[in-house]
């Protein structure tokens, strides 16, 4: 095996050719028209994020981290796997983890569908993001101890496994979880990237209005609003009405609500005639009538270009 | 009669501290290292009363980083000359950033003095360095390199080497130290950028590839360095090294790769100051994976990340890692550690050779601090005094 510098290996690999080669060091072919690697390779770090690259070799071997961000071509990696970070990010194509897998970190987020585990594998030590993955409905009973779980947007994943071990935190927010096994009981928590405690997460129903009122801080504010639901909060503070008319569903508000530190919120409320449902949708704070909300949220800046023919 | 006899060592000081329990009273002796010290003895009311304070000093003295004299990190081995591990300290206070070194492997530094003749016998270790109106460090060195003195020298430190002209990078010091290897027979140590913000700011120190050096000093032992910008090391081998300081506002992520791949077997001290990527800090954790697989350093004791804006990170990959089962000193001060990282922490393992943990310098709430300090390990958990407890804004402790 012939040992090459990273620059002469990158040069190697393009050029296809088949000589096995060993290299100390990272290997960058970001952005390259690299679609497969024909030779065995060894190397401490190689990214091919952005290639059209469509499979791995089983021979080939990372010792640290193997990126393969948006490789929107790759479809399958090979059974065995084993590096010390694995990044998939937005790999669109990829909807399975290879068997015997092995890997302190997993980086899968934006892989919507990624939904079967292998039945043996081994991620543990280190963090795994699973943000966006909508098509991931259970986790495996092998998994971790973890350091940092990511499972925002995971809206089919409703339940963790019992056992499971995380160190840090667990991002929760918009995915189906509503309660965590006793291993995980006192875990920090995160929604979409804001730390929150256990009662904003599984208990949207205690928030008060005077505890988001009182919170100082203002992403925490919005998570709180968004889990108490904003029409719960709107009736809770009571909102001044800005306007009033109707639309095909019937009666609409636009509502207005003063928050100290941040800019107020605006919003129309209004029902959506073919589900029957009432609906609070955010707008700017600027907005002073219920036809100049729903214009905006068309697109029209002008309301007085926004004539629909017919809601629905 | 119980006695307890503790070390300390850092950047500023080498000192002793005993204590003797005899019956209702208590005998403390303490010191620089080497002198005979002063004794203090306090009699108590009763026997329990001496005892209860004695170990309410031992204590207090272990949380501020003292160690016992016998612990494997103060051994100096069967010739009493070896280096301990102990004597690798940098700095253990966010303050002592403030300040240039006053000792360095356990020795007095003196700023060499091209007009008086050095010391013999390695006692003493010379500082070469420039200042604003004086470009002395270079010619210091050619002078000093000269002496018999040389020949005996454990430790070398370089200071500020580029005077006023803060855009110069220490290749002709390093080159000068290579070419003079075989004169420096002794050499152990070298600290390159004793330097401090009032001298140049630590993320404008401008480093360079420091490989050279491990490569022509195959007895180095310590190798410390300050300033993150362009520092490399381009040689990754050595079986003697036992001591890797690299310290920085922002550590680039390469190097740290470099470190994951080194062969550095005989590494017992291992030190890195991450940084913020403001500074050109841009590694992650991730890249650490290699060192926290426990793999690469089969002897180390002592591993610090610090100065780190992603610490919390650290602390919740660290608890799980084959690493910690291993080593003796974590250090993960005067970064940007709360109470996520810290509620991590609680899960260290107690029953292992981990000892001590130093978490100076850091953000968590006194909730999580009294739930951390019920681990049996010993354990620094102190803020410095003008430490901004604003819970909006945070920054590591080096980050101008």
């Amino acid at each position: 095996m012939k040992t090459l510098s990273p620059e002469e290996a990158r040069q190697h690999l393009l050029a296809e050719e088949k000589a096995a080669i060993c290299v100390e060091g990272s290997i960058d072919l970001r952005q390259t028209k690299l679609s497969s690697i024909a030779c065995r390779l060894q190397c401490n770090d190689l990214d091919l994020s952005g290639t059209p690259i469509e499979s791995l070799p089983k021979s080939l071997k990372v010792r640290s981290r193997l990126t393969l961000d948006n490789c929107t071509s790759l479809q399958r990696l090979p059974k065995g796997l084993t590096c010390g970070s694995l990044s998939l990010r937005g790999c669109v194509f990829i909807d399975r983890l290879p068997e015997q897998l092995s890997t302190w970190f997993l980086n899968a987020s934006g892989c919507p569908r990624l939904s079967s585990w292998p039945k043996e594998a081994t991620i543990r030590n280190g963090n795994v993001n699973l943000r966006n993955c909508v098509e991931i409905r259970e986790l495996p009973g092998w998994l971790g101890p973890l350091g940092q779980l990511d499972l925002g947007g995971c809206v089919n994943l409703h339940a963790l496994p019992e056992g499971l071990q995380v160190s840090g935190w667990i991002d929760i927010g918009g995915s189906g979880i509503q309660s965590l096994p006793k291993s995980l009981a006192n875990s920090p928590l995160r929604w979409r990237s804001v730390p929150i405690t256990h009662q904003i997460a599984f208990e949207p129903d205690k928030i008060t209005a005077k505890q988001v009122l009182d919170e100082r801080n203002a992403e925490l504010r919005r998570v709180m609003i968004e889990r108490m639901g904003y029409l719960k909060f709107a009736n809770d503070v009571e909102a001044k009405e800005l306007d009033r008319d109707t639309d095909a569903g019937g009666q609409r508000q636009l509502l207005k609500i003063d928050i100290d530190e941040d800019e107020p919120l605006v919003g129309l409320v209004c029902n959506c005639p073919s589900t029957n449902r009432q609906y609070f949708l955010r707008v700017p704070p600027q907005m002073q009538t219920c036809h100049q909300a729903a214009a905006w949220m068309a697109g029209f800046d002008d309301p007085k270009r926004y004539r629909p023919v017919i809601e629905t | 009669m119980d006695r307890r006899e503790l070390v300390f060592m850092d950047s500023t000081s080498n000192k002793f501290w005993r204590i003797e329990l005899n019956g209702d009273s208590h005998t403390v002796t303490f010191g620089r290292a080497g002198t005979d010290g002063q004794s203090k003895t306090k009699t108590f009311a009763d026997a329990d009363a001496a005892k209860k304070d004695y170990d309410k000093l031992i204590s207090a003295k272990l949380k501020k980083g003292y160690v016992d004299a016998d612990s494997a990190s103060a051994a100096t081995g069967e010739d009493a000359d070896a280096l301990p591990v102990l004597a690798f300290r940098s700095i253990l206070k966010e303050d002592d950033v403030g300040h240039n070194a006053k000792t360095f492997i356990g020795k007095r530094i003196a700023d060499y003095d091209p007009n008086k003749k050095p010391t013999a016998g390695g006692k003493t270790v010379y500082r070469f360095r420039s200042d604003w109106d004086s470009q002395d460090c270079v010619p210091n060195l050619k002078h000093f390199l000269e002496t018999d003195a040389a020949r005996e020298a454990v430790g070398i430190v370089i200071g500020n080497w580029t005077g006023d002209d803060t855009g110069t990078d220490p290749s002709e010091v390093i080159e000068l130290l290579c070419q003079n290897s075989k004169r420096l027979a002794a050499l152990k140590a070298i600290y390159l950028g004793d330097i401090i913000s009032e001298e140049c700011e630590m993320s404008w120190i401008q480093q360079s590839d420091i490989g050279p050096l491990l490569k022509a000093f195959p007895n180095l032992e310590l190798l410390r360095t300050r300033g993150g910008e362009n520092l490399k090391i381009g040689h990754l081998k050595h079986d003697n090294l036992r001591g890797l300081i690299c310290e920085s506002g922002g550590l680039r992520a390469e190097v740290v790769r470099q470190i994951g791949r080194s062969k550095f077997p005989a590494l017992e001290h291992l030190e890195l100051w991450l940084g913020t990527d403001e500074y050109g800090g841009d590694s992650s954790v991730e890249d650490l994976q290699p060192i926290l697989s426990g793999d690469l350093f089969p002897q180390l004791k002592y591993l610090g990340l610090r100065n780190c804006d992603f610490v919390d990170d650290i602390a919740a990959v660290i608890v799980n890692s084959p690493l910690i089962q291993r080593i003796e000193t974590l250090d993960l001060s005067l970064g940007v550690l709360t109470d996520e990282g810290g509620r991590a922490l609680l899960s260290l393992p107690t029953d292992g050779t981990l000892q001590h943990v130093n978490l100076h310098f850091n953000y968590m709430t006194n909730d999580v601090i009294k739930e951390l300090k019920k681990l049996p390990l010993k354990m620094d958990l102190s803020k410095p005094s003008h430490m901004d407890q604003d819970d909006e804004w945070r920054f590591v402790a080096v980050g101008e």
